[in-house]
């Protein structure tokens, strides 16, 4: 941190900007240019396949503000994210518990646990809409032989049972990230303060609740901003499950973006959306940079 | 209060045996032990004790009650770990007060114990850091803190003065006897530093290869080990072994090695004629004059004694305590003599067993200082 420029330290300083040039250069061609560029458009009325129009100002923003679409997307993106954030967590630590416990199969599980994970949402939801299928599902086969339904259900076609199915689906594929972050984090905990509990008398329910839970505290406030920021933006999954449907009741912000610029081809409507996405996104960003800098700083 | 009776405890991991058939009876209110090498069963003991290890075979007993399978939290014991597994978003005071907590005790008596407990050590000022803000030696004193707020039959300790310096470590050893002087607990410690062992215990189980050793108060297992391996263990700088010849003349013993020959006395009735040991302290060698020739080889002066070591004419090496103003330099030829009143005879083999009568130890003032 010395002030004095050797030519040395000069030297070093400026094989340093050699070395970080390219990334910055990647990061402003494929980050800063499209969000910049995405703001800029967002004042235009712009037609998709021309790229052309006229600039309006706000009134991209006010009109979005006003139409129910935009607030009824807003909702349902909130009840997606806090529906399969809060299973993603519960199940993650569920699992990540009972896999850390010293069970024959571990090894086994644990691979087979991050296969969600690591299969394409494509793939996946094909099998899921397979599954819920109602002519020739298992799901409704499984439900009627055991007696508990007497007609099959439609899983995707129909509210509530949409958005549940959605959020189900995603808590599958994304809980194995939990349970990945909390095992790491439940492996460092040292055994001997579970001893010591034991030995103060502590039960099994006292131990998770004063000895695992304090410890995975920090852990889980970065897991779940991570993924409500990753859920908040999940397209795909939402899009190829029911495509919003039924009519609009599961269509989320990042479909509704979608909407407006490819099948509606107002690329200026899309971009204001887009841009409000992001504000919203901005709050948990900061919450997470903070919460991240804090504990470096401890 | 209780006594604490191991019988017959085996515990293996799988086909490696850590403790062989352990028997220790430890009375009520005594300070005892467990002392050894590394990796010799202490703390594996100390676990089956705890309830955190279950023993292979055998039975534990507490007060009267056999506690095989009882668990940790009803088995009235506290423990102070090595690591002092502090909880560490727990402030001081709320992990003093944990185990009153876990025991249904009211907030009004736990603030009441919790204060007392913390006066004791001298932690009133620290009760509401986190552990993380304190320093080894305060964490030391939290843990320790936390096993004395409940009164417990037994403490168990599991080298809890290693992470110390050594000045912190000489200042708690005090402390801690005087807390069982006062507090009158059975307390069973783990140590492998056999200063701690020595100066705090009434008695010490010596261990090797989780087979206990002996079981004695800290001046006999000094001035009469029971055989060669606590010879060698006890004491710094160790005790000099020999290997020679045990032969029988009349009614006494006659030690022969190269280098040394000595008239050893009357042995008790597991001494044979053939090979032995002889064992002998360096404070029983004096240099000056005597029927063996040495010559001086190292020379470290501790300040206000110096150690010497000796090489023999058969090529035998002896360690030897003087008082400071003796002094000698390295290549010098000597006379020496060693006190065949306070040498030792062992069996063959590293395990060979005391073989002088019990009469020839000569230390009553110790034992009554120690208890
Ligand atoms: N869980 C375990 N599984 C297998 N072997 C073990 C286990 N715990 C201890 N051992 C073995 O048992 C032996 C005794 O271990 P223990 O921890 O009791 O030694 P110790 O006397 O406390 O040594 P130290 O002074 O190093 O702490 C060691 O050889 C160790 O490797
Ligand atoms: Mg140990």
């Amino acid at each position: 941190m010395s002030s004095s420029n050797t030519l040395l330290e000069r030297r070093y300083a400026a094989l340093g900007l050699m070395l970080i040039a390219p990334t910055v250069l990647v990061f402003c061609a494929v980050i800063i240019y499209p969000l910049v560029s995405a703001i800029y458009l967002s004042f235009f009325n712009i037609f998709t396949p021309t790229l052309e129009g006229e600039w309006v100002g706000l009134s991209n923003y006010t009109e979005l503000l006003q139409t129910g679409q935009f607030w009824s997307a807003l909702g349902n993106t909130l009840i997606w994210t806090v529906g399969t954030l809060s299973l993603q967590i519960i199940f993650g630590i569920a699992m990540a518990l009972v896999l850390h416990q010293n069970i024959w199969f571990r090894s086994l599980a644990r691979s087979l646990i991050l296969f969600p994970y690591f299969i394409s949402t494509v793939v996946a939801v094909l099998v899921w809409k397979w599954l819920f299928n109602d002519l020739y599902g298992i799901m409704n086969h499984l439900l009627i032989s055991a007696g508990i339904i007497d007609f099959p259900m439609d899983f995707l076609g129909t509210m509530p049972n949409a958005m549940v199915s959605v959020i189900l689906v995603g808590a599958w594929k994304y809980f194995p990230f939990v349970v990945i972050a909390v095992l790491a984090r439940l492996q460092s905990i040292p055994d001997a303060l579970y001893e010591a509990a034991k030995i103060d008398g502590a039960g099994p329910i006292a131990r998770f609740f004063d000895v695992t839970l304090p410890q995975l505290r920090e852990v889980l406030v970065v897991i779940i901003l991570l993924r409500a920021i990753w859920d908040f933006k999940e397209f795909d999954l939402i899009f190829l499950l029911t495509g919003g449907g039924p009519i609009n009741d599961t269509q989320t912000l990042p479909l509704l973006v979608y909407q407006e610029a490819f099948a509606l081809n107002d690329m200026g409507r899309a971009s204001a959306y887009a841009v409000v996405m992001m504000a919203i996104m901005l709050v948990f960003m900061i919450v997470y940079i903070r919460r991240t800098r804090s504990e470096e700083g401890s | 209060m209780a006594e604490v009776v191991f019988s017959q405890v085996k515990k293996a991991f799988g086909t490696f045996t850590a403790v062989h058939g352990l028997d220790l009876h430890i009375k009520e209110g005594e300070f005892v032990s467990l002392l050894g090498p590394s990796g010799c069963g202490k703390t594996t003991t100390l676990r089956m004790l705890a309830g955190l290890e279950f023993p292979t075979s055998g039975d534990i007993q507490i007060g009267d009650r056999v506690v095989n399978d009882i668990p940790p939290g009803q088995r009235d014991i506290a423990m102070v770990f090595q690591s002092y597994a502090l909880y560490p978003h727990m402030s001081v005071a709320d992990n003093i007060a944990y185990p009153l907590k876990k025991r249904g005790v009211g907030r009004a008596d736990r603030d009441i114990a919790v204060a007392k407990t913390a006066e004791l050590l001298q932690l009133t000022e620290l009760l509401k850091r986190k552990p993380r803000q304190l320093s080894g030696g305060q964490q030391q004193r939290v843990a320790l803190g936390r096993a004395l707020v409940r009164d417990p039959k037994v403490f168990l300790l599991d080298e809890p003065l290693s992470n110390l310096d050594a000045k912190l470590r000489g200042y708690m050893r005090v402390e801690l006897v005087e807390l069982h002087r006062r507090l009158g607990r059975t307390m069973v410690y783990v140590t492998h530093d056999q200063l701690e062992a020595m100066t705090m215990s009434d008695r010490i189980a010596v261990m090797e290869g989780g087979v206990l050793q002996q079981f004695a108060p800290p001046a006999e297992v000094y001035a009469a080990p029971a055989n060669r391996f606590v010879a060698s263990f006890i004491g710094t700088p160790g005790m000099t072994l020999m290997d020679g010849e045990l032969s029988k003349q009349g009614g006494t013993w006659r030690f022969d090695a190269p280098g040394i020959s000595m008239d050893v006395g009357a042995l008790n009735d597991r001494a044979e004629p053939g090979g032995a040991c002889l064992g002998v302290r360096p404070e029983h060698v004096s240099i000056g004059q005597g029927s063996i020739n040495g010559t001086i080889q190292v020379v470290e002066k501790t300040g206000h004694e110096n150690i010497v070591i000796i090489g023999l004419e058969g090529g035998q090496r002896l360690t030897g305590r003087v008082p400071a103003p003796q002094s000698w330099s390295i290549g010098e030829n000597v006379q020496l003599s060693l006190d065949a009143e306070q040498a030792h005879i062992f069996g063959p083999g590293p395990h060979g067993p005391r073989l002088n009568l019990p009469s020839n130890i000569a230390t009553p003032d110790l034992k009554s200082a120690a208890n």
